[in-house]
């Protein structure tokens, strides 16, 4: 399918979504007439709309967009969920290192230089910004280490 | 509202039984961490820097506070974390204000409640103010609420939060006070007092339902304000000295913002006593009082379980009030 | 003593010896720290508070320390989004739209020397605003109620239709999903809790870092990785020329100077600051452009006329953010907001009799803004060199470099997992977006725009009790609406006014 079409067909689910949770926003009283759904269903309205040309009417297709490397990003795509989700329980140190080893060779890196890389990363940006800068970031089980 | 007076009576009492010096009960927690619920430069940064000084200055911890950010409804976010994830940290203490607790008591921090941690201590307070411009034609509380008797449409309120919040509270409060229905006045939150405090000088509203420290501070600075009224149980020291309290004009309106502390839930009872006996040492030191006045916060020292038994007092008057105004409590 | 013999005296203090060298330092940590994305001046100015005051250094000397940091971060967010097209800052995210297709036709060095100099001007000129009219601008930041600040927004919204060339649906389309987003949270008039879905971390609405970082640098990533597969360069090869040359320089002088006006009046306004100046300065610019000099115009491929007018805008805009603060004690931004925090630390309160009271204090850090202006030119421009070296690190040490400070800036400001994974899900939507030629410039705008004028509309309403006649009620308010219609209808008269034009012409020909 077109990728415009693609898009109008989302932004509609958006507009949906919006409108789902959206038009049962009532204020119990408020001191001004606009009421606190109109901006939200007025969002939901113009992106409808959006979405409704754009499978009406799409666009030519963009020739320069390149296809997409569809396992390559999900792999990227899930590293950095999973290095979100970890990053307080694992603490920086061990997370960063763990994760970062793996996006670096996703990067064309040798495994040593993403070993190299995450352990160097992990270890001086703690310092820096925990240690230098008073950044407050989470230990995980080396809590009681470092 | 006489709770207020005896917490404050009872926190005075204890202030002075700490003069036996409480022995430390366990040893300091590892890297000491104040959790500020809200932007950096805020009342809760504030009061963790305030945590931070003060704990410091007295040698009753011997390392840094490191003060870490948690925004998120006035303080939801971070009850949140430490109820959930983060429940048995014995170095983490998270700032707390009446604006929390109300919150808590609408229940807006989730299905917890009150009970859900340990209150530590209470380290200082702040009291709601009626500010008005210098040249504001209201010369006193009782002249703004005839006006708001005659025509409540006349006078345009501002607060720093919208409905429910604290300074909504105080609006509708002086509106019941001056016997009109809260729903009729005519009321515009802003988001903050210093907005509010903006919009009052560029004469946009008439009257701001601020907080007594940012606006002494603001008025020290040379802003043209003034206030009307504070609702506090006696007239504050010093130059505030001067402004009559809510409550000897007639109309007995009062709202303390008490600041403080608690840790998680499942922190052990000696790291609890640890913390409350680090505040109780440090609020009896002699700078502790220069410090606070910097900030411009009022003394009203508690710890330990009399911070909890205030607390819940202070969130049954809460939920009370809510239901009163006709607020969905969840 | 009269303006000048202040002015005189502040310098005097801004330069004893230990004060220039605060400010030096303070120049090259806000300009590091303005590289790195997620980290803004709000971060370096909070983060350096205790150490401040550990150092036990003076009200003065803290005050232009954080200033210097404050205005070097401004400085700093532009290198990374010319030369990777991951802005630093909120208010770098329009310098993309033109530094990098620049940096991209090898003329990096061009661009990174160009818009040092742009910015230089632009704080030139607002700090040489603030020493002559800082007390008379004062009442027009107090003139701006919420009625004004809604045609303000209507306004910026009819400039942002300048954004709607290319592909109109898709940029409307950005425009409105920002304002969606900026409808999650409490809503501040009515205490609504709105598409918070029963979570706290969603109260306070999406924090606008993790939205920026996610938007820009994750996605970005992403794009990164589809290139490097599509066997293409990920990066610019070349730095090219390093420093702009004399023609350039006055290709852009008239861009430069209407960007740091507009800069300099939208930078007084507490609220609106850097992000919403470059815009309108963007889009100012890009009209002129189109009107001027259409043949010439490159805008989207590389114009330095857009880059250089976006650079001086949100420079001047963040040195004319301290008059509110220094005349009224109103903070105008989250930074200065700390920085009035840490006076009252000394017991000094903010407000209009600091420049009576605490002369030394007030002119120091005026003076000191200048010296701390030169000290960030005559940095940046040779350090062009050194920031190009950015682009010769291989993909594999850059990528995680990005992620890792990208995280750390997300969980400075609100330490919740949630946050973080919010960072990443935008990220991965908005690489979608990209990929469908959905530009996210006007996403932002829609996210900062919508917010200040859905709730300066309601509290406006609020303040009528319900008439709408409030809007156009104050003179400041007429002229605002004047201009946005006056934007709107232009464009679609021009046409006509020029074929009527014509027609004549050639009948008395």
């Amino acid at each position: 399918m077109h990728t415009d079409r693609i898009l109008g067909v989302a932004a509609i689910a958006v507009a949906a979504i919006m409108l789902a949770f959206g038009y049962g926003l009532e204020a119990p009283f408020a001191y001004e007439p606009t009421g606190p759904r109109a901006f939200p269903l007025i969002a939901a309205g113009m992106i409808a709309l959006c979405g409704v040309i754009l499978v009406w009417k799409p666009g030519e297709a963009d020739p320069s967009v390149p296809p997409m490397p569809g396992r390559a990003i999900v792999a990227l795509s899930g590293l950095l969920l999973a290095y979100a989700l970890l990053f307080q329980p694992l603490g920086f140190v061990i997370a960063t290192t763990v994760f970062m080893i793996p996006i670096a060779m996703i990067f064309g890196a040798k495994w040593w230089q993403g070993v190299l890389v995450g352990a160097v990363l992990s270890v001086s940006s703690f310092l820096l910004f925990d240690r230098v800068l008073d950044v407050v970031l989470p230990t995980g089980p080396l809590g009681g280490i470092i | 509202m006489s709770f207020v007076s005896r917490a404050v009576s009872a926190a005075a009492i204890s202030l002075g039984a700490f003069t036996a010096a409480p022995s430390v009960s366990a040893a300091e927690p590892r890297n000491p961490e104040c959790i500020a619920p809200a932007q950096p430069g805020g009342g809760f940064d504030i009061t963790c820097k305030l945590a931070q000084a003060s704990l410091q200055q007295s040698g009753a911890v011997k390392s840094q506070v490191r003060v870490s950010y948690m925004p998120g409804g006035i303080g939801a976010v971070a009850y949140n974390a430490v109820v959930g994830q983060r429940r048995a940290e014995p170095g983490t203490i998270v700032a707390f204000s009446a604006g929390s607790l109300l919150n808590l008591a609408q229940g807006k921090f989730g299905a917890y409640t009150e009970k859900d941690v340990r209150w530590v201590a209470s380290i200082g307070a702040d009291y709601g103010a009626v500010v008005v411009r210098n040249e504001s034609e209201f010369k006193s509380l009782d002249g703004l609420m005839s006006a708001i008797k005659k025509d409540a449409t006349s006078v345009i309120i501002g607060a720093g939060g919208t409905i429910g919040s604290q300074d909504w509270m105080k609006a509708a409060m002086a509106a019941r006070a001056a016997g009109i229905d809260y729903k009729t006045m005519r009321f515009v939150a802003f988001e903050g007092g210093g907005d509010c405090a903006t919009a009052l000088q560029g004469g946009h509203v008439h009257v701001c339902m601020n907080d007594v420290g940012d606006s002494q501070a603001a008025i020290d600075g040379g802003a043209p304000l003034k206030l009307l009224a504070i609702f506090s149980e006696d007239r504050l020291p010093g130059k505030l000295a001067e402004v009559p309290t809510a409550k000897e004009q007639g109309f007995d309106i009062q709202w303390p913002i008490v600041r403080g502390f608690y840790v998680g839930p499942d922190v052990s009872d000696a790291d609890y006593k640890w913390w409350a006996d680090a505040f109780a040492t440090t609020m009896q030191s002699p700078d502790y009082a220069a410090e606070l006045q910097k900030r411009n916060l009022f003394p009203l020292p508690m710890t330990g379980e009399q911070t909890t038994a205030f607390v819940e007092e202070r969130v049954a008057a809460y939920k009370k009030l809510a239901a009163d105004f006709g607020l969905a409590v969840k | 003593m009269d303006t000048l013999s202040y002015l005189i005296h502040g310098f005097g203090i801004a330069l004893a010896p230990t004060n220039l060298f605060l400010a030096t330092i303070g120049a090259v940590v806000g300009t590091m720290v303005g590289v790195l994305p997620g980290l803004g001046p709000i971060n370096a100015v909070a983060m350096l508070v205790p150490v401040v005051f550990a150092l036990g250094l003076p009200p003065e000397g803290s005050l232009i320390l954080m200033a210097a940091i404050y205005i070097g971060s401004e400085y700093g967010g532009r290198i990374s989004a010319i030369l990777l097209n991951v802005p630093g800052e909120a208010s770098a995210v329009m310098t993309a739209l033109e530094g990098y297709p620049l940096a991209r036709q090898g003329k990096a060095g061009i661009a990174l020397s160009l818009s040092a100099w742009t910015s230089f001007v632009g704080s030139a000129i607002a700090t040489t605003g603030i020493v002559l009219a800082a007390p008379v601008l004062a009442s027009w930041a107090l003139a701006f109620g919420p009625v004004e600040y809604v045609a303000l927004m209507v306004f910026a919204f009819a400039c942002l239709t300048g954004l709607l060339t290319d592909q109109p649906v898709k940029a409307l389309l950005a425009i409105m999903l920002g304002l969606g987003i900026s409808t999650i949270g409490i809503d501040a008039n009515s205490g609504v809790y709105r598409y918070t879905f029963g979570s706290p971390n969603l109260v306070d609405g999406v924090q606008f870092a993790t939205v920026v970082i996610g938007l820009f640098a994750i996605s970005e990533l992403l794009i990164m990785l589809e290139t490097m597969h599509a066997g293409a360069s990920v990066r610019i090869q070349q730095l090219g020329r390093s420093l702009f040359n004399l023609s350039e320089m006055r290709f852009t002088n008239a861009a430069t100077l209407r960007g740091s006006l507009i800069g300099f009046f939208v930078g007084i306004l507490p609220g609106a600051g850097g992000t919403v100046a470059s815009a309108l300065a963007y889009t100012t610019e890009k009209r002129v452009v189109d009107k001027t000099d259409p043949e010439g115009s490159r805008f989207g491929k590389g114009d330095m006329r857009g880059l250089a007018s976006v650079e001086a805008a949100n420079n001047s805009a963040s040195n004319s953010n301290f008059i509110p603060m220094l005349t009224l004690g109103i903070p105008s931004s989250g930074t200065t907001a700390i920085m009035l925090g840490v006076l009252t630390l000394y017991n000094l309160t903010p407000g209009p009799a600091l420049f009576r009271s605490q002369p030394d204090l007030v002119w120091g850090l005026i003076a000191s803004l200048f010296i701390g202006n030169f000290i960030l030119l005559a940095i940046n421009i040779p350090l062009v060199g050194v920031f190009a070296r950015m682009l010769s690190v291989p993909a594999w040490v850059l990528v995680p470099f990005i992620v890792v400070v990208s995280a750390i800036g997300v969980y400075s400001g609100k330490s919740t997992t949630f946050d973080l994974v919010l960072m990443v899900g935008l990220g991965i939507g908005a690489y979608f977006l990209r990929r469908a030629n959905v530009p996210m410039a006007p996403l932002i705008l829609g996210l900062v725009l919508g917010k200040i004028l859905e709730q300066s509309l309601r509290r406006a309403l609020s303040l009528s009790a319900g008439d709408v006649a409030i809007l156009w009620s104050s003179p400041i308010s007429i002229t605002l609406w004047a201009m946005a219609s006056a934007v709107l209808l232009i464009p679609l008269l021009m046409p006509r006014f020029r074929r009527w034009r014509e027609e004549t012409m050639t009948e008395t020909d």
